[in-house]
């Protein structure tokens, strides 16, 4: 599985995944606690600034930055036919520093650091039973039977159409879900052979 | 069928992990899956159904867990939501409401199916039909209305009245829902509906 991180080295990469993601939360609890349009203006300037930075590394982030306008060009719509521009600006405005951040986080950071800054996050949990070390596990698990299920998914479908001559569509969706559940106590045996847990 | 004999042997740690981990897969799949087209040309993407299911199958507590691993995957900028979206700035979208909605939903749909008795497979998907309307429709709808007020700055009635448009769409997601789950009880008789 892919994941929309860059190999493009720039700048960013070179900050750890904490510090860029208490900015993160910083500028989201920031833009969303205020409604000064200079205020926003200002941060979407920065953020802008900050995302061109990043040159080359962001070719990879084309899908998502199209989503960005067309949420932006839907919300500046909506709210000017509403007669009510001012208050379209400033949603746009914070949508585009806090999503463009956010892109530049993912372009810019590994999933493994970053499940390390969540381990992290999650070690006051502990008390409460709680194992943050089993979060990279189940990660791992989750990758791995996603391609799994999907190939499934697409067995099911080419054997469905083979009988019926459609696509399977929702049908295929019960047998999916039992053929699941099924290699759950498959997995689950063994995770309890190889841990005893 | 539910609360007869206990269906694993092995220690429910490690039944925790495998199914967590496999419904978060399960839901990334159906981001995979191409939209399905149902009668009348209304599209449907399959990532709500799979937190219906997920609070049906699972139970609250595991269901909560699994929702809140593929959130985390997602934010680790894993492409797992329909269209190939991931990253921390879906969370700051317009739609993020509905996102957020998801483990809520999907801990409030296996909270009301672990209430509900399951005595027929019948009975079983009628109660999978109203606790995913509740918690897979109802909850991850309000999360999604408070989302567009507070990040598309919508008022509460545009917000209410964007979010019904996907109401119906929702609702055949139920009763989707409902059909696995009766496939479902009948085809693995021994499985803890509700956890």
């Amino acid at each position: 599985m892919g994941s929309l991180y860059s190999d493009h080295p720039t700048w960013l990469h070179n900050v750890p995944a904490g510090v860029k993601l208490f900015v993160l939360a910083l500028l989201g609890a920031g833009v969303f606690s205020t409604p000064n349009l200079w205020v926003l203006s200002a941060s979407a300037a920065c953020c802008v600034l900050v995302f061109a930075s990043l040159g080359q590394a962001i070719i990879r982030a084309r899908p998502l930055l199209i989503g960005l306008a067309v949420a932006s060009l839907m919300i500046a719509v909506f709210h000017g036919l509403l007669q009510q521009p001012l208050v379209g600006l400033v949603g746009v405005l914070r949508l585009l520093s806090t999503t463009l951040m956010g892109i530049a986080l993912t372009l810019s950071t590994r999933h493994t650091d970053l499940l390390r800054v969540f381990e992290w996050l999650l070690q006051p949990l502990r008390p409460l039973g709680f194992h943050p070390e089993r979060l990279s596990l189940q990660v791992a698990l989750m990758l791995r039977f996603t391609e799994h299920f999907f190939v499934l998914w697409r067995r099911l479908d080419d054997a469905h159409r083979l009988r019926t001559g459609k696509t399977g569509g929702f049908k295929i969706l019960a047998p999916l879900t039992i053929q699941m559940l099924v290699a759950a106590r498959r997995v689950a045996d063994t995770l309890h052979v190889r841990f005893h847990r | 069928m539910r609360r007869a004999t206990p269906i694993f042997s092995m220690n429910t740690s490690s039944l925790s992990i495998a199914l967590v981990s496999l419904f978060a897969a399960l839901i990334a799949v159906f981001g995979l899956i191409p939209k399905i087209d149902l009668p009348l040309g209304v599209p449907i993407t399959l990532q709500t159904l799979g937190v219906m299911l997920a609070g049906c199958m699972l139970g609250p507590k595991r269901a909560l867990q699994a929702l809140l691993l593929f959130l985390a995957a997602v934010a680790m900028g894993l492409p797992l939501l329909s269209g190939g979206r991931g990253g921390v700035g879906v969370f700051f979208a317009p739609a993020s409401g509905y996102l957020l909605g998801w483990p809520v939903g999907a801990l409030v749909t296996g909270w009301i199916m672990h209430l509900l008795p399951h005595t027929t497979p019948r009975q079983t998907a009628i109660h999978a039909f109203i606790a995913s309307a509740i918690g897979g429709l109802l909850v991850v709808h309000v999360f999604g209305v408070i989302g567009l007020v507070q990040i598309a700055n919508l008022t509460w009635e545009q917000a209410i009245m964007g979010t019904l448009v996907f109401a119906p769409g929702d609702l055949i997601k139920c009763a989707l829902c409902a059909t696995v789950v009766h496939t479902v009880a009948r085809g693995l008789p021994d499985w803890r509906f509700g956890g």
